[in-house]
Protein backbone atom coordinates (compact mmCIF):
# COMPACT_ATOMS: atom_id res chain seq x y z
CA UNK A 1 0.00 0.00 0.00
CA UNK A 2 1.23 3.45 -0.83
CA UNK A 3 1.20 5.90 2.04
CA UNK A 4 1.07 9.68 1.82
CA UNK A 5 3.83 11.56 0.01
CA UNK A 6 6.95 12.47 2.00
CA UNK A 7 6.01 16.14 1.61
CA UNK A 8 3.11 15.63 4.01
CA UNK A 9 5.41 14.23 6.65
CA UNK A 10 7.77 17.11 6.11
CA UNK A 11 4.84 19.52 6.42
CA UNK A 12 3.77 18.07 9.77
CA UNK A 13 7.41 18.04 10.97
CA UNK A 14 7.88 21.68 9.99
CA UNK A 15 4.60 22.59 11.72
CA UNK A 16 5.73 20.87 14.93
CA UNK A 17 9.10 22.58 14.73
CA UNK A 18 7.54 25.99 14.16
CA UNK A 19 5.03 25.49 16.99
CA UNK A 20 7.89 24.58 19.31
CA UNK A 21 9.99 27.55 18.20
CA UNK A 22 7.07 29.94 18.80
CA UNK A 23 6.50 28.34 22.19
CA UNK A 24 10.13 28.92 23.20
CA UNK A 25 9.93 32.53 22.08
CA UNK A 26 6.50 33.44 23.47
CA UNK A 27 5.65 31.35 26.53
CA UNK A 28 6.66 32.50 30.00
CA UNK A 29 6.78 29.40 32.16
CA UNK A 30 10.15 27.65 31.93
CA UNK A 31 8.32 24.31 32.04
CA UNK A 32 6.36 25.13 28.90
CA UNK A 33 9.56 26.46 27.30
CA UNK A 34 11.26 23.10 27.93
CA UNK A 35 8.21 21.34 26.54
CA UNK A 36 8.39 23.48 23.40
CA UNK A 37 12.08 22.61 23.00
CA UNK A 38 11.09 18.94 23.04
CA UNK A 39 8.48 19.66 20.38
CA UNK A 40 11.16 21.21 18.15
CA UNK A 41 13.41 18.18 18.54
CA UNK A 42 10.54 15.79 17.86
CA UNK A 43 9.60 17.70 14.74
CA UNK A 44 13.13 17.13 13.51
CA UNK A 45 12.84 13.45 14.51
CA UNK A 46 9.71 13.03 12.41
CA UNK A 47 11.46 14.55 9.40
CA UNK A 48 14.46 12.25 9.95
CA UNK A 49 12.32 9.13 10.09
CA UNK A 50 10.25 10.12 7.05
CA UNK A 51 13.42 10.76 5.03
CA UNK A 52 14.90 7.53 6.31
CA UNK A 53 11.93 5.61 4.82
CA UNK A 54 12.26 7.60 1.61
CA UNK A 55 15.94 6.89 1.07
CA UNK A 56 16.09 3.46 2.67
CA UNK A 57 19.02 2.67 4.95
CA UNK A 58 18.90 3.21 8.68
CA UNK A 59 20.95 6.37 9.19
CA UNK A 60 17.93 8.61 9.77
CA UNK A 61 16.34 6.21 12.25
CA UNK A 62 19.58 5.80 14.20
CA UNK A 63 19.87 9.59 14.24
CA UNK A 64 16.31 9.91 15.58
CA UNK A 65 16.95 7.32 18.30
CA UNK A 66 20.04 9.14 19.54
CA UNK A 67 18.17 12.45 19.44
CA UNK A 68 15.58 10.97 21.83
CA UNK A 69 18.32 10.01 24.29
CA UNK A 70 19.87 13.48 24.04
CA UNK A 71 16.50 15.21 24.45
CA UNK A 72 15.84 13.20 27.60
CA UNK A 73 19.18 14.17 29.15
CA UNK A 74 18.67 17.81 28.23
CA UNK A 75 15.27 17.88 29.87
CA UNK A 76 16.67 16.22 33.01
CA UNK A 77 19.12 19.09 33.41
CA UNK A 78 16.41 21.65 32.63
CA UNK A 79 13.99 20.24 35.18
CA UNK A 80 16.80 20.02 37.73
CA UNK A 81 17.53 23.70 37.26
CA UNK A 82 13.85 24.60 37.58
CA UNK A 83 13.54 22.60 40.81
CA UNK A 84 16.68 24.28 42.20
CA UNK A 85 15.23 27.68 41.35
CA UNK A 86 11.87 26.82 42.90
CA UNK A 87 13.66 25.76 46.10
CA UNK A 88 15.37 29.13 46.26
CA UNK A 89 12.01 30.81 45.76
CA UNK A 90 13.17 32.41 42.55
CA UNK A 91 10.22 33.41 40.48
CA UNK A 92 9.33 30.93 37.76
CA UNK A 93 8.50 33.40 35.00
CA UNK A 94 11.10 33.92 32.30
CA UNK A 95 9.97 37.52 31.77
CA UNK A 96 10.79 38.34 35.38
CA UNK A 97 14.19 36.60 35.40
CA UNK A 98 15.96 39.86 34.83
CA UNK A 99 18.69 39.88 37.41
CA UNK A 100 20.84 39.54 34.31
CA UNK A 101 19.66 42.12 31.84
CA UNK A 102 20.34 41.32 28.20
CA UNK B 1 31.52 -22.09 21.22
CA UNK B 2 31.93 -19.74 24.14
CA UNK B 3 35.65 -19.47 23.61
CA UNK B 4 35.38 -18.37 19.98
CA UNK B 5 36.14 -14.71 19.47
CA UNK B 6 33.41 -12.36 18.30
CA UNK B 7 34.22 -10.58 15.08
CA UNK B 8 34.46 -6.88 15.87
CA UNK B 9 35.25 -4.03 13.48
CA UNK B 10 38.65 -2.44 13.69
CA UNK B 11 38.64 0.66 15.86
CA UNK B 12 41.55 3.09 15.92
CA UNK B 13 41.57 3.73 19.67
CA UNK B 14 44.59 6.01 19.40
CA UNK B 15 42.55 8.45 17.30
CA UNK B 16 40.08 8.80 20.15
CA UNK B 17 42.63 8.77 22.97
CA UNK B 18 42.36 12.51 23.87
CA UNK B 19 38.57 12.30 24.32
CA UNK B 20 38.83 8.94 26.11
CA UNK B 21 41.48 10.23 28.53
CA UNK B 22 39.23 13.13 29.52
CA UNK B 23 36.17 10.91 29.85
CA UNK B 24 38.16 8.52 32.03
CA UNK B 25 39.20 11.37 34.30
CA UNK B 26 35.57 12.46 34.48
CA UNK B 27 34.55 8.97 35.64
CA UNK B 28 37.33 8.88 38.25
CA UNK B 29 36.23 12.28 39.59
CA UNK B 30 32.62 11.13 39.85
CA UNK B 31 33.72 8.06 41.81
CA UNK B 32 35.84 10.27 44.04
CA UNK B 33 32.75 12.38 44.75
CA UNK B 34 31.21 9.34 46.39
CA UNK B 35 34.17 7.48 47.84
CA UNK B 36 36.65 10.11 49.06
CA UNK B 37 36.26 12.16 52.24
CA UNK B 38 35.50 15.84 51.67
CA UNK B 39 38.92 16.98 52.85
CA UNK B 40 40.85 15.25 50.07
CA UNK B 41 38.27 15.58 47.29
CA UNK B 42 39.31 18.96 45.95
CA UNK B 43 42.99 18.10 45.97
CA UNK B 44 42.47 14.71 44.34
CA UNK B 45 39.96 15.67 41.64
CA UNK B 46 41.81 18.84 40.61
CA UNK B 47 45.04 16.87 40.15
CA UNK B 48 43.30 14.06 38.28
CA UNK B 49 41.65 16.57 35.92
CA UNK B 50 44.87 18.51 35.40
CA UNK B 51 46.68 15.23 34.72
CA UNK B 52 44.00 14.21 32.21
CA UNK B 53 44.35 17.53 30.38
CA UNK B 54 48.12 17.04 30.20
CA UNK B 55 47.60 13.46 29.04
CA UNK B 56 45.07 14.48 26.39
CA UNK B 57 47.40 17.28 25.28
CA UNK B 58 50.27 14.83 24.84
CA UNK B 59 47.98 12.35 23.05
CA UNK B 60 46.78 15.11 20.70
CA UNK B 61 50.38 16.15 20.03
CA UNK B 62 51.29 12.54 19.16
CA UNK B 63 48.20 12.32 16.95
CA UNK B 64 49.26 15.48 15.18
CA UNK B 65 52.70 14.05 14.62
CA UNK B 66 51.51 10.68 13.35
CA UNK B 67 48.54 11.59 11.15
CA UNK B 68 49.97 13.32 8.09
CA UNK B 69 47.12 11.92 5.98
CA UNK B 70 43.47 12.09 7.10
CA UNK B 71 42.03 8.66 7.92
CA UNK B 72 38.40 7.73 8.55
CA UNK B 73 37.69 6.15 11.94
CA UNK B 74 34.60 4.08 12.92
CA UNK B 75 32.83 3.99 9.55
CA UNK B 76 33.38 7.68 8.89
CA UNK B 77 31.92 8.93 12.17
CA UNK B 78 35.12 10.80 13.00
CA UNK B 79 38.36 11.47 11.19
CA UNK B 80 41.93 11.30 12.40
CA UNK B 81 43.79 14.29 11.01
CA UNK B 82 46.04 17.18 11.98
CA UNK B 83 43.22 19.72 11.81
CA UNK B 84 41.33 18.03 14.63
CA UNK B 85 44.52 17.33 16.56
CA UNK B 86 45.58 20.99 16.59
CA UNK B 87 42.10 22.08 17.74
CA UNK B 88 42.29 19.42 20.48
CA UNK B 89 45.64 20.86 21.58
CA UNK B 90 44.09 24.33 21.97
CA UNK B 91 41.08 22.98 23.89
CA UNK B 92 43.27 20.92 26.26
CA UNK B 93 45.53 23.91 26.89
CA UNK B 94 42.54 26.09 27.75
CA UNK B 95 41.18 23.33 29.98
CA UNK B 96 44.46 22.91 31.86
CA UNK B 97 44.64 26.64 32.56
CA UNK B 98 41.00 26.61 33.67
CA UNK B 99 41.76 23.93 36.27
CA UNK B 100 44.31 26.31 37.80
CA UNK B 101 41.84 29.20 37.74
CA UNK B 102 39.16 27.04 39.39
CA UNK B 103 41.35 25.89 42.28
CA UNK B 104 40.12 28.41 44.82
CA UNK B 105 36.61 28.66 43.45
CA UNK B 106 33.70 28.59 45.91
CA UNK B 107 32.08 25.22 45.30
CA UNK B 108 30.79 24.00 48.67
CA UNK B 109 30.27 20.24 48.31
CA UNK B 110 30.41 20.12 44.51
CA UNK B 111 34.15 20.19 43.79
CA UNK B 112 34.40 16.66 42.43
CA UNK B 113 31.33 17.11 40.23
CA UNK B 114 32.71 20.41 38.95
CA UNK B 115 35.95 18.86 37.75
CA UNK B 116 34.12 15.81 36.37
CA UNK B 117 31.91 18.09 34.26
CA UNK B 118 34.86 20.21 33.15
CA UNK B 119 36.75 17.13 31.92
CA UNK B 120 33.62 15.69 30.27
CA UNK B 121 32.86 18.97 28.51
CA UNK B 122 36.41 19.18 27.16
CA UNK B 123 36.15 15.53 26.07
CA UNK B 124 33.03 16.35 24.05
CA UNK B 125 34.74 19.31 22.42
CA UNK B 126 37.81 17.27 21.51
CA UNK B 127 35.50 14.68 19.97
CA UNK B 128 33.42 17.26 18.09
CA UNK B 129 36.39 18.81 16.30
CA UNK B 130 37.08 15.42 14.69
CA UNK B 131 33.45 14.74 13.67
CA UNK B 132 32.75 14.08 9.99
CA UNK B 133 29.16 12.96 10.23
CA UNK B 134 25.97 14.89 11.06
CA UNK B 135 24.98 12.37 13.76
CA UNK B 136 28.35 12.67 15.50
CA UNK B 137 28.12 16.46 15.24
CA UNK B 138 24.77 16.62 17.02
CA UNK B 139 25.72 14.07 19.68
CA UNK B 140 29.09 15.65 20.51
CA UNK B 141 27.57 19.14 20.47
CA UNK B 142 24.97 18.14 23.05
CA UNK B 143 27.58 16.14 24.98
CA UNK B 144 29.61 19.23 25.81
CA UNK B 145 26.66 21.65 25.86
CA UNK B 146 24.80 19.76 28.59
CA UNK B 147 27.98 19.71 30.70
CA UNK B 148 28.33 23.46 30.21
CA UNK B 149 24.69 24.14 31.21
CA UNK B 150 25.36 22.49 34.56
CA UNK B 151 28.75 24.19 34.97
CA UNK B 152 27.09 27.59 34.44
CA UNK B 153 24.55 26.86 37.16
CA UNK B 154 26.89 25.11 39.60
CA UNK B 155 27.52 28.01 41.98
CA UNK B 156 24.02 28.10 43.44
CA UNK B 157 24.99 30.74 46.02
CA UNK B 158 26.01 33.18 43.32
CA UNK B 159 23.14 35.42 42.36
CA UNK B 160 22.37 34.77 38.71
CA UNK B 161 24.22 31.46 38.34
CA UNK B 162 21.06 29.33 38.16
CA UNK B 163 19.45 31.89 35.92
CA UNK B 164 22.47 31.83 33.61
CA UNK B 165 22.31 28.02 33.48
CA UNK B 166 18.63 28.00 32.54
CA UNK B 167 19.04 30.76 29.97
CA UNK B 168 21.97 28.96 28.37
CA UNK B 169 19.99 25.72 28.32
CA UNK B 170 16.97 27.27 26.63
CA UNK B 171 18.95 29.25 24.05
CA UNK B 172 21.49 26.47 23.53
CA UNK B 173 18.70 23.92 23.07
CA UNK B 174 17.00 26.29 20.63
CA UNK B 175 20.20 26.54 18.58
CA UNK B 176 20.77 22.77 18.69
CA UNK B 177 17.20 22.18 17.48
CA UNK B 178 17.87 24.42 14.48
CA UNK B 179 21.07 22.52 13.74
CA UNK B 180 19.17 19.24 14.04
CA UNK B 181 16.32 20.25 11.75
CA UNK B 182 18.86 21.56 9.25
CA UNK B 183 20.69 18.23 9.41
CA UNK B 184 17.39 16.42 8.80
CA UNK B 185 16.73 18.56 5.70
CA UNK B 186 20.23 17.96 4.36
CA UNK B 187 19.77 14.24 4.96
CA UNK B 188 16.41 14.41 3.21
CA UNK B 189 17.90 16.12 0.22
CA UNK B 190 21.01 13.99 -0.22
CA UNK B 191 20.20 10.78 1.65
CA UNK B 192 23.60 10.94 3.36
CA UNK B 193 24.88 11.96 6.80
CA UNK B 194 28.65 11.79 6.23
CA UNK B 195 30.24 15.12 5.25
CA UNK B 196 32.13 13.79 2.23
CA UNK B 197 29.11 11.70 1.12
CA UNK B 198 26.91 14.81 1.22
CA UNK B 199 29.35 16.68 -1.00
CA UNK B 200 29.58 13.72 -3.42
CA UNK B 201 25.81 13.27 -3.56
CA UNK B 202 25.30 17.00 -4.14
CA UNK B 203 27.75 16.95 -7.03
CA UNK B 204 26.50 13.66 -8.53
CA UNK B 205 22.75 14.41 -8.39
CA UNK B 206 23.06 18.07 -9.31
CA UNK B 207 21.45 19.22 -6.05
CA UNK B 208 23.31 22.51 -5.97
CA UNK B 209 20.14 24.61 -5.95
CA UNK B 210 17.90 22.08 -4.22
CA UNK B 211 15.64 24.04 -1.89
CA UNK B 212 15.78 21.40 0.87
CA UNK B 213 19.58 21.42 0.84
CA UNK B 214 19.81 25.22 0.89
CA UNK B 215 17.23 25.50 3.70
CA UNK B 216 19.11 22.82 5.66
CA UNK B 217 22.39 24.63 5.19
CA UNK B 218 20.82 27.89 6.40
CA UNK B 219 19.47 26.23 9.55
CA UNK B 220 22.80 24.52 10.25
CA UNK B 221 24.53 27.89 9.92
CA UNK B 222 22.08 29.42 12.38
CA UNK B 223 22.66 26.59 14.86
CA UNK B 224 26.44 26.99 14.61
CA UNK B 225 26.02 30.76 14.99
CA UNK B 226 24.31 30.21 18.36
CA UNK B 227 27.19 28.03 19.57
CA UNK B 228 29.91 30.40 18.34
CA UNK B 229 27.91 33.37 19.78
CA UNK B 230 28.09 35.23 16.47
CA UNK B 231 25.58 38.02 15.86
CA UNK B 232 22.62 37.87 15.19
CA UNK B 233 22.55 34.77 17.42
CA UNK B 234 24.53 36.33 20.27
CA UNK B 235 21.86 37.66 22.63
CA UNK B 236 22.45 34.98 25.28
CA UNK B 237 26.18 35.64 25.52
CA UNK B 238 26.43 38.66 27.86
CA UNK B 239 23.85 37.28 30.31
CA UNK B 240 25.35 33.81 30.48
CA UNK B 241 28.95 35.05 30.61
CA UNK B 242 28.05 37.43 33.44
CA UNK B 243 25.98 34.97 35.45
CA UNK B 244 28.22 31.90 35.16
CA UNK B 245 31.07 31.39 37.64
CA UNK B 246 34.05 33.28 36.18
CA UNK B 247 36.40 30.29 35.66
CA UNK B 248 33.62 28.59 33.67
CA UNK B 249 33.13 31.76 31.62
CA UNK B 250 36.83 31.77 30.74
CA UNK B 251 36.72 28.14 29.67
CA UNK B 252 33.57 28.72 27.61
CA UNK B 253 34.97 31.81 25.91
CA UNK B 254 38.12 29.96 24.87
CA UNK B 255 37.12 26.34 24.26
CA UNK B 256 33.51 26.60 23.09
CA UNK B 257 34.42 29.25 20.55
CA UNK B 258 37.39 27.21 19.32
CA UNK B 259 35.19 24.14 18.93
CA UNK B 260 32.32 25.90 17.19
CA UNK B 261 34.52 27.80 14.72
CA UNK B 262 36.72 24.81 13.89
CA UNK B 263 33.61 22.67 13.34
CA UNK B 264 32.07 25.38 11.14
CA UNK B 265 35.15 25.45 8.93
CA UNK B 266 35.34 21.67 8.63
CA UNK B 267 31.60 21.17 8.03
CA UNK B 268 31.30 23.88 5.40
CA UNK B 269 34.43 22.98 3.45
CA UNK B 270 33.91 19.20 3.44
CA UNK B 271 30.12 18.89 3.18
CA UNK B 272 29.09 21.99 1.22
CA UNK B 273 31.85 22.86 -1.26
CA UNK B 274 29.16 23.22 -3.96
CA UNK B 275 27.37 25.90 -1.94
CA UNK B 276 30.47 27.96 -1.30
CA UNK B 277 28.99 31.08 -2.90
CA UNK B 278 26.14 30.97 -0.39
CA UNK B 279 27.93 30.26 2.85
CA UNK B 280 30.84 32.62 2.27
CA UNK B 281 28.37 35.50 1.85
CA UNK B 282 26.31 34.35 4.87
CA UNK B 283 29.39 34.12 7.09
CA UNK B 284 30.63 37.51 5.90
CA UNK B 285 27.26 38.97 6.97
CA UNK B 286 27.54 37.23 10.37
CA UNK B 287 31.08 38.58 10.73
CA UNK B 288 30.08 42.17 9.99
CA UNK B 289 27.06 41.95 12.31
CA UNK B 290 29.20 40.47 15.12
CA UNK B 291 31.86 43.14 14.70
CA UNK B 292 29.29 45.93 14.72
CA UNK B 293 27.15 44.70 17.62
CA UNK B 294 30.01 43.36 19.74
CA UNK B 295 32.11 46.50 19.52
CA UNK B 296 29.33 49.06 19.86
CA UNK B 297 27.73 47.32 22.83
CA UNK B 298 31.11 46.82 24.54
CA UNK B 299 31.65 50.58 24.50
CA UNK B 300 28.92 51.25 27.05
CA UNK B 301 29.52 48.36 29.47
CA UNK B 302 30.56 49.09 33.06
CA UNK B 303 30.71 45.46 34.21
CA UNK B 304 34.04 43.93 33.16
CA UNK B 305 32.60 40.46 32.51
CA UNK B 306 29.91 41.89 30.24
CA UNK B 307 32.50 43.97 28.41
CA UNK B 308 34.59 40.83 27.84
CA UNK B 309 31.45 38.98 26.69
CA UNK B 310 30.78 41.61 24.02
CA UNK B 311 34.46 41.55 23.14
CA UNK B 312 34.14 37.78 22.62
CA UNK B 313 31.20 38.41 20.24
CA UNK B 314 33.35 40.83 18.27
CA UNK B 315 36.14 38.25 18.19
CA UNK B 316 33.70 35.71 16.80
CA UNK B 317 33.33 38.27 14.01
CA UNK B 318 37.08 38.58 13.54
CA UNK B 319 37.47 34.81 13.36
CA UNK B 320 34.54 34.36 10.98
CA UNK B 321 36.37 36.59 8.48
CA UNK B 322 38.98 33.90 7.58
CA UNK B 323 36.25 31.21 7.43
CA UNK B 324 34.17 33.43 5.13
CA UNK B 325 37.25 33.91 2.94
CA UNK B 326 36.99 30.17 2.26
CA UNK B 327 40.60 29.67 1.18
CA UNK B 328 43.59 27.78 2.56
CA UNK B 329 45.06 30.99 3.93
CA UNK B 330 41.82 31.48 5.87
CA UNK B 331 42.00 28.01 7.44
CA UNK B 332 45.56 28.71 8.51
CA UNK B 333 44.63 32.15 9.86
CA UNK B 334 41.73 30.76 11.91
CA UNK B 335 43.83 28.01 13.52
CA UNK B 336 46.63 30.44 14.29
CA UNK B 337 44.30 33.12 15.70
CA UNK B 338 42.62 30.62 18.03
CA UNK B 339 45.91 29.95 19.87
CA UNK B 340 46.55 33.48 21.29
CA UNK B 341 42.78 34.18 21.48
CA UNK B 342 42.14 31.19 23.78
CA UNK B 343 45.09 32.08 26.01
CA UNK B 344 43.97 35.73 26.27
CA UNK B 345 40.39 34.75 27.11
CA UNK B 346 41.34 32.36 29.90
CA UNK B 347 43.87 34.82 31.35
CA UNK B 348 41.54 37.83 31.23
CA UNK B 349 38.71 36.00 32.97
CA UNK B 350 41.21 34.56 35.47
CA UNK B 351 42.24 38.07 36.55
CA UNK B 352 38.57 39.04 36.83
CA UNK B 353 37.99 35.91 38.95
CA UNK B 354 40.88 36.83 41.26
CA UNK B 355 39.54 40.37 41.72
CA UNK B 356 36.03 39.02 42.28
CA UNK B 357 37.22 36.70 45.06
CA UNK B 358 39.11 39.58 46.64
CA UNK B 359 36.14 41.95 46.64
CA UNK B 360 33.31 39.48 47.06
CA UNK B 361 31.28 41.34 44.44
CA UNK B 362 30.99 41.73 40.67
CA UNK B 363 33.96 43.47 39.06
CA UNK B 364 33.20 46.80 37.40
CA UNK B 365 35.35 49.47 35.78
CA UNK B 366 35.07 51.38 39.08
CA UNK B 367 36.18 48.72 41.54
CA UNK B 368 38.93 47.31 39.33
CA UNK B 369 40.61 50.74 39.60
CA UNK B 370 44.12 50.53 40.94
CA UNK B 371 44.47 46.76 40.43
CA UNK B 372 47.62 47.48 38.42
CA UNK B 373 49.28 48.97 41.51
CA UNK B 374 47.78 46.68 44.14
CA UNK B 375 48.46 43.40 42.31
CA UNK B 376 51.23 44.22 39.83
CA UNK B 377 51.39 40.79 38.22
CA UNK B 378 47.64 40.40 37.64
CA UNK B 379 47.39 44.00 36.47
CA UNK B 380 50.20 43.52 33.96
CA UNK B 381 48.58 40.29 32.78
CA UNK B 382 45.23 41.96 32.16
CA UNK B 383 47.01 44.84 30.43
CA UNK B 384 48.79 42.39 28.11
CA UNK B 385 45.51 40.60 27.35
CA UNK B 386 43.80 43.88 26.45
CA UNK B 387 46.68 44.74 24.08
CA UNK B 388 46.30 41.27 22.58
CA UNK B 389 42.51 41.56 22.13
CA UNK B 390 43.02 44.96 20.52
CA UNK B 391 45.55 43.37 18.16
CA UNK B 392 48.63 45.38 19.01
CA UNK B 393 52.16 44.10 18.28
CA UNK B 394 54.16 42.07 20.82
CA UNK B 395 51.11 39.83 21.23
CA UNK B 396 49.81 37.05 19.00
CA UNK B 397 46.56 39.01 18.52
CA UNK B 398 48.39 41.31 16.09
CA UNK B 399 49.55 38.48 13.84
CA UNK B 400 46.16 36.76 14.10
CA UNK B 401 44.27 39.82 12.90
CA UNK B 402 46.85 40.45 10.20
CA UNK B 403 46.44 36.91 8.84
CA UNK B 404 42.64 37.03 9.10
CA UNK B 405 42.53 40.27 7.12
CA UNK B 406 44.99 39.02 4.52
CA UNK B 407 42.77 35.96 3.95
CA UNK B 408 39.85 38.26 3.18
CA UNK B 409 42.09 40.43 0.97
CA UNK B 410 43.22 37.30 -0.87
CA UNK B 411 39.59 36.53 -1.66
CA UNK B 412 39.22 40.06 -3.01
CA UNK B 413 36.98 41.33 -0.20
CA UNK B 414 38.64 44.63 0.56
CA UNK B 415 35.42 45.93 2.11
CA UNK B 416 35.58 43.19 4.76
CA UNK B 417 39.15 44.21 5.59
CA UNK B 418 38.01 47.82 5.99
CA UNK B 419 35.14 46.80 8.28
CA UNK B 420 37.59 44.76 10.36
CA UNK B 421 40.04 47.65 10.59
CA UNK B 422 37.32 50.09 11.67
CA UNK B 423 36.09 47.58 14.27
CA UNK B 424 39.65 47.26 15.61
CA UNK B 425 39.92 51.04 15.91
CA UNK B 426 36.62 51.22 17.83
CA UNK B 427 37.69 48.36 20.11
CA UNK B 428 40.80 50.31 21.17
CA UNK B 429 38.53 52.64 23.13
CA UNK B 430 37.14 50.07 25.54
CA UNK B 431 40.24 47.92 25.80
CA UNK B 432 42.30 50.97 26.71
CA UNK B 433 39.46 52.14 28.93
CA UNK B 434 40.06 49.07 31.08
CA UNK B 435 43.83 49.62 31.08
CA UNK B 436 43.23 53.23 32.12
CA UNK B 437 41.03 52.01 34.98
CA UNK B 438 43.79 49.59 36.03
CA UNK B 439 46.55 52.18 36.30
CA UNK B 440 45.37 55.76 36.01
CA UNK B 441 42.39 56.23 38.25
CA UNK B 442 42.54 56.79 41.95
CA UNK B 443 41.00 53.77 43.61
CA UNK B 444 37.46 54.71 44.61
CA UNK B 445 36.16 53.77 48.02
CA UNK B 446 35.97 50.01 47.71
CA UNK B 447 34.55 48.03 50.57
CA UNK B 448 36.56 44.85 50.79
CA UNK B 449 34.83 41.69 51.85
CA UNK B 450 35.15 41.29 55.62
CA UNK B 451 37.62 38.43 55.43
CA UNK B 452 40.37 40.57 56.93
CA UNK B 453 43.87 41.20 55.71
CA UNK B 454 45.38 40.18 52.43
CA UNK B 455 43.58 37.59 50.37
CA UNK B 456 45.55 34.36 50.09
CA UNK B 457 48.03 34.26 47.25
CA UNK B 458 46.60 32.11 44.53
CA UNK B 459 49.53 30.17 43.24
CA UNK B 460 47.47 27.95 40.92
CA UNK B 461 45.66 30.91 39.35
CA UNK B 462 48.85 32.90 38.92
CA UNK B 463 50.62 29.95 37.33
CA UNK B 464 47.73 29.55 34.89
CA UNK B 465 47.82 33.26 34.04
CA UNK B 466 51.59 33.12 33.59
CA UNK B 467 51.26 30.15 31.24
CA UNK B 468 48.59 31.93 29.18
CA UNK B 469 50.72 35.09 29.01
CA UNK B 470 53.66 33.04 27.80
CA UNK B 471 51.47 31.70 24.97
CA UNK B 472 50.18 35.19 24.08
CA UNK B 473 53.68 36.67 23.82
CA UNK B 474 55.36 33.58 22.38
CA UNK B 475 52.79 33.39 19.59
CA UNK B 476 54.08 36.77 18.43
CA UNK B 477 57.76 35.89 18.53
CA UNK B 478 57.37 32.27 17.36
CA UNK B 479 55.04 33.04 14.47
CA UNK B 480 57.00 30.96 12.01
CA UNK B 481 56.68 27.53 13.71
CA UNK B 482 53.05 28.15 14.77
CA UNK B 483 52.01 29.17 11.25
CA UNK B 484 53.75 26.04 10.02
CA UNK B 485 51.72 23.95 12.49
CA UNK B 486 48.52 25.69 11.34
CA UNK B 487 49.43 25.26 7.67
CA UNK B 488 50.02 21.53 8.04
CA UNK B 489 46.76 21.21 10.01
CA UNK B 490 44.71 23.21 7.50
CA UNK B 491 46.10 21.10 4.66
CA UNK B 492 43.91 18.22 5.97
CA UNK B 493 40.96 20.10 4.45
CA UNK B 494 40.37 20.63 0.75
CA UNK B 495 39.42 24.20 -0.07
Amino acid sequence: MKGPDVTWYLGVAAFMFATGALGVLLRRSPLIVLLSLELMLNGANLALIAFSRLHGGGAGQIFALSVMAVAASEVVVGLGLIVAMARRNLTLDVDKLTWLRG
Amino acid sequence: MLASAIHTPHVDWFAMSPALTLLGASAVCLMAAVLLPVATRRWFTAWVTAGAFVGAFVAAALLYDRSPHPQEVIAGAIVRDRFGALAALIICGAGLASVGVSWRMRLRAHTAEYYALLAAAAGGMVFLVTATNLITVFLALEWFSICLYILCAIDVDLEGSLEAGLKYLVVGGFGSAFLLFGSALVYGSTGKVGFADIARATAAQGLKHDSLLVAGLAMILAGLGFKASAAPFHMWTPDVYEGAPTPVTGFMAAATKTTALVLTLRLLTTAFPQEKQLWTIALAVFAVASLAIGNLAALVQRNVKRMLAYSSISHAGFMLIPIAAGNALGGRALLYYLIPYSAMSVAAFAVVAARERELGQAVTFENIAGLGWERPFLGAALWACMLGFAGLPLTGGFVGKFYAFSAAYDRGWVWLVIVGAVATAVSLYYYFGLVRALYMRAPSAVSLAPSGGQPPRELALQTAVLGCLAVVVASFFAVEPLIKLARMAASSLVF
